[in-house]
């Protein structure tokens, strides 16, 4: 039941189709005799021979809304007072999600939800556009550091270095409003996440995912992402505030 | 006066981060003079096909941001008489049904005359994205050959695509939803709205806009405007999250009448 509810949750939320229904070819992809995209060529590579990671990506429908799916060795570290948030969060239907009001989801939120994002790479940076909230976000890839005292955010700041052939991105600078995921796992101004992006071949690409938030986790946990490339489509408007029905259903789901 | 005043206010409350740019990192790779200040009268960048490489932070010139007719001779705009009425009904009421208000996004050419701005991502291939600080959105537009679509789904940014012109590149969009304003002030747009923009990059540090705005079902002829823009060396885009904290709602209907 809890898990119907968690459903209607995320339904509620999305103002726009999961089915993508632009249609126009991508250019410049690996292609079967029959022309279909073939989503089993090798990982392309840049001129420099890294993995290009540029593409639309939609995340594997496994671990949407709820991180701790994905989650290696066993139970969320959560320290109590996480975990009795994180619980109530899931028994009052999130109503206090702040992606109900459409801010933005951060990270790893935004890549953890049921539509897809565009990634590409401009010199220095590596940027994200998401369908979801219509919202973007940056990766400087140009050798800086972390600020040190950075202005808190939804995204935070984050930069990225190469290890061989994965991308290693560490950001920082996080409000203490932000969600780790739809199902609310909570999250502090402490918090640092590690994403390391793995292209395995044409079609498939994996996050593998660091929570570090000492805050509210007692050790640090991780789980990977599974992104599949979206060939022959295109990102749609997904315009949050437009007839925003968050507010006129939950609450009549739940007691206050 | 009031009409000035209240258009100011409108402006600053539309505002939830601060006009001025307090990220500072040295821009790479960036014309500089002898003492290593950015400089903004250097040669046009050129990507390697040889066009102009549009890429950087630009922010608008101040003064088209709200009114985009605000250089044009009073009275000029060739409204049709509801659009005329209605723009006049939006600056009497302080603008109180903007659709920005809640926090949706400016679109085209709205969201290029607000004082926030807005990062150009010149891709090989043909795409051109723009990062807007406002509302924390972004544009793709379309340079890759392809047509403009039949029957779009009406959207806020509407669709586009861009060619170039010698070295002008010239973006027409369409598809839009007729809820757009095309500017701060009001100014009305149908589902009929076609706009030109061309991009001139007159130098390291200077880009024009020069925008028409072609809409037979608002106005009786396409009229044009040039929107300046000025590069914004060694800072970055900050997080604008419209939502969080907005006052518009709180402070608008109490000054006007409803």
């Amino acid at each position: 039941m809890k898990t119907l509810r968690f459903v209607v949750v995320v339904l509620v939320m999305s103002t726009t189709a999961s089915a993508q229904w632009l249609k126009y070819p991508t250019a410049g992809i690996p292609r079967t005799p029959d022309g279909k995209p073939d989503l089993s060529a090798p990982v392309p590579r840049s001129a420099t021979g890294r993995p290009v990671l540029s593409g639309l990506w939609r995340p594997s429908p496994g671990i949407v809304g709820d991180i701790a799916r994905g989650l290696k060795g066993g139970e969320v570290p959560f320290q109590p007072w996480a975990e009795a948030l994180f619980k109530e969060r899931r028994a009052n239907n999130s109503r206090d999600d702040p992606t109900a009001r459409c801010v933005v989801g951060g990270v790893p939120r935004s890549d953890f939800v049921g539509y897809p994002f565009k990634v590409l790479e401009p010199p220095g940076m590596v940027v994200i556009m998401y369908e979801a909230v219509h919202a973007y976000r940056q990766i400087f890839t140009d050798g800086r550091a972390l600020p040190k005292d950075p202005n808190p955010n939804w995204f935070g700041y984050s930069v990225g270095r190469w290890d061989g052939d994965v991308l290693v991105v560490e950001s920082s600078g996080f409000n203490d409003n932000v969600w780790l995921d739809n199902a609310g796992r909570p999250a502090t101004e402490a918090l640092k996440v590690t994403e390391r992006f793995v292209r395995k071949n044409f079609g498939q690409m994996d996050i593998e995912i660091t929570i570090d938030d000492p805050k509210a986790y007692t050790k640090p946990w991780s789980v990977t992402q599974q992104l599949v490339f979206q060939p022959d489509t295109e990102l749609l408007e997904y315009i949050c505030n437009e007839n925003n029905k968050y507010f006129e259903i939950i609450p009549k789901q739940t007691e206050r | 006066m009031k009409g000035i005043l209240v258009a100011i206010a409108l402006v600053s409350l539309a505002t939830a981060a601060p006009v001025a740019q307090w990220l500072k990192h040295p821009t790479a790779g960036i014309p500089r003079t002898a003492d290593g200040k950015p400089d903004l009268s250097a040669p046009v960048p050129r990507t390697p096909e040889g066009k102009p490489d549009l890429s950087g932070l630009w922010q608008p010139a101040a003064m088209l941001i709200g009114d985009l007719a605000a250089n044009l001779p009073r009275g000029s705009v060739p409204f049709q008489p509801w659009a005329e009425k209605l723009y006049n009904d939006r600056r009497a009421n302080n603008g109180r049904d903007d659709p920005t208000a809640n926090c949706i996004v400016g679109g085209v050419p709205r969201s290029d005359a607000v004082p926030y701005p807005f990062k150009v991502l010149h891709m090989p291939g043909g795409l051109v994205v723009i990062l807007y600080e406002a509302v924390h959105s972004y544009r793709q537009i379309f340079a890759d050959g392809r047509p403009l679509p039949v029957d779009p789904n009406p959207s806020w940014f509407g669709y586009s695509v861009g060619r170039w012109d010698k070295d002008t590149l010239v973006v027409e969009t369409t598809g839009f939803n007729d809820k757009g304003w095309l500017d701060n002030f009001g100014h009305p747009a149908t589902e009929r709205l076609r706009v030109i923009e061309r991009f001139v990059r007159k130098d390291f540090g200077h880009m024009d806009i020069l925008i028409t705005i072609d809409d037979p079902g608002a106005y009786t002829k396409p009229w044009d405007v040039t929107l300046p823009l000025v590069l914004r060396p060694d800072t970055e885009l900050l997080e604008y999250i419209c939502n969080e904290n907005n006052k518009y709602f709180e402070i608008i209907p109490k000054k006007t009448e409803r």
